[in-house]
């Protein structure tokens, strides 16, 4: 018995030990997800509504755009823009800013195709409705269809929300000294697991933060349903 | 009372149907026409000609003596530029079978939407005229309800009043209570009735023989894509002479 308790003290204060650098580490992940989702969430959209466009040539841009890094590895993206810029443009950025770049890039094309999805389910009779109230395709667009295609992208939008923040994992084989990156090297350096227990527990808070969050967004967007009876 | 709209020859392709064959078709300011026939026969085509929601193959089509489709001999029908024809659109007001209403917006706000983006109208202006259209359909509780939350009765009564608010010279409805259960009809047939007797210039699709006959100043049959018999309700209601009339009108009266 004594031997559990004292085991369970040093384990604590092994804990407390730790806690400084995965905090650290977790404050990067945190940031890596925030910018990135800031970023990429409206530029999703231009990409939506190209794919969706007349144009052909536009269309075919975007298309190409969203094959591309729909169609590659993250993590293949993110060597290459991390080894690819330096060395054939010059331009150096650091890891953080590269992570973010490419981050933003491939979850903006996911974006898209779920814009675009929201944006496809809407009733053609609300097109049919615009126009014959002489509203403009802009106006269509921006008053009718969009807010209505807002509701439809939030479940499959947080899906991808909780996805980034795990993927935000991958940018520790580039130095980053993110969650996971900070864990790693607690684990290398002591010998013990304990470090990604606490990472899974912090990613985990982080992933229930969010679906506490995208909950409420749902109740929100929900207001002009018709009340339910039971 | 001059005419209002005036659509001549009307041809409307389809991938492998012709839906509208040589219509000619012309309604006076204040006029309330019901247009009948079986399903198919291009009533709803015609309509959704009027304000371009389907583009006519070819022919031409004037509203308030502005010509927005000719077709120059042999050729194919010509629009004049989307700006100005969606200026011309928004003069006709359209109802639809699903009512497509927004349903992102309160009652009110569906009204008074168009009139101030479009129109650029002024917003208390917009929504005191939306509060008397809601009076006139008789809603005027309901102004800050989403429409999800009405029935569907309740639900076209706005859809009229949105159509409304544009101040069209001419109201089309589209099969107008063939989406309602019928013991609903009513409420939406006697505000369109009220209009009628205001007398705003109407076209309506219609399979409610009775108010056609109520209603209508003029009755239009059609039938595959052409337009077979009209006249006044007692003339096509009384003495059909064709026989496809004649067929049409028993079998909905089984």
């Amino acid at each position: 018995m004594n031997d559990f308790i004292s085991n369970f003290q040093e384990t604590m204060s092994y804990v407390g030990v730790l806690m400084p650098s995965l905090l650290l580490g977790a404050w990067y992940t945190v940031k890596l997800f925030v910018v990135t989702l800031i970023l990429s969430l409206p530029l999703g959209l231009p990409f939506a509504l190209g794919g969706n466009s007349r144009f052909r040539i536009l269309r075919g841009i975007c298309k190409t755009y969203i094959w591309i890094f729909r169609g590659t590895p993250l993590l293949l993206q993110l060597f290459f823009f991390y080894f690819f810029l330096p060395i054939t443009f010059g331009i150096k950025f650091s890891a953080f800013t590269t992570a973010t770049l490419t981050f933003v890039l491939n979850y903006a094309a996911y974006f898209a195709e779920i814009y675009r999805g929201g944006i496809n389910s809407i009733d053609k009779g609300q097109y049919e409705a615009a126009h014959s109230l002489g509203l403009s395709r802009t106006q269509t667009t921006f008053g009718i269809i969009l807010p209505q295609t807002m509701k439809c992208v939030l479940p499959p939008v947080s899906n991808e929300a909780i996805v980034l923040i795990k993927d935000t994992a991958l940018v520790s084989v580039m130095g980053v000294g993110e969650l996971m990156k900070a864990a790693t090297a607690a684990v290398n350096r002591d010998v013990s697991a304990v470090a990604y227990l606490i990472a899974a527990v912090i990613y985990l808070i982080f992933t229930f933060l969010l679906t506490l969050l995208s909950n409420y967004l749902e109740r929100r967007f929900s207001v002009y349903d018709a009340k339910e009876e039971w | 009372m001059g005419q209002i709209l005036e659509m001549k020859h009307i041809v409307k392709d389809f991938a492998n149907c012709r839906a509208l064959d040589n219509v000619d078709f012309s309604i006076d300011k204040g006029e309330t026409v019901a247009i009948i026939g079986p399903s198919g026969s291009g009533k709803s085509t015609l309509l959704r000609c009027v304000n371009c929601l389907n583009r006519i193959t070819s022919g031409s089509i004037s509203l308030n003596g502005e010509t927005f489709v000719s077709t120059p001999a042999g050729g194919k029908a010509e629009y004049i530029p989307d700006k100005e024809l969606r200026r011309i659109c928004a003069e006709t007001g359209m109802v639809f079978q699903h009512f497509n209403l927004f349903p992102h917006m309160t009652c009110l706000q569906n009204i008074c939407y168009a009139p101030i983006k479009v129109k650029k109208e002024d917003r208390k202006k917009a929504e005191a005229r939306g509060r008397e259209l809601l009076e006139l359909v008789g809603l005027a509780s309901k102004e800050g309800v989403y429409t999800a939350q009405l029935s569907g009765g309740q639900k076209q009564r706005i859809a009229i009043a949105r159509g409304l608010a544009m101040n069209p010279q001419i109201m089309l409805f589209d099969e107008p209570t063939s989406a309602l259960d019928p013991e609903i009809t009513g409420e939406v047939l006697n505000v369109i009735k009220k209009l009628a007797e205001e007398h705003i210039t109407m076209v309506v699709v219609t399979h409610e023989m009775g108010f056609a006959r109520e209603v209508a100043d003029r009755v239009i049959f059609m039938d595959q894509g052409k337009i077979v018999e009209q006249g006044t309700p007692e003339e096509i209601f009384k003495n059909p002479k064709s026989e496809r009339l004649r067929d049409f009108l028993s079998s909905m009266l089984k």
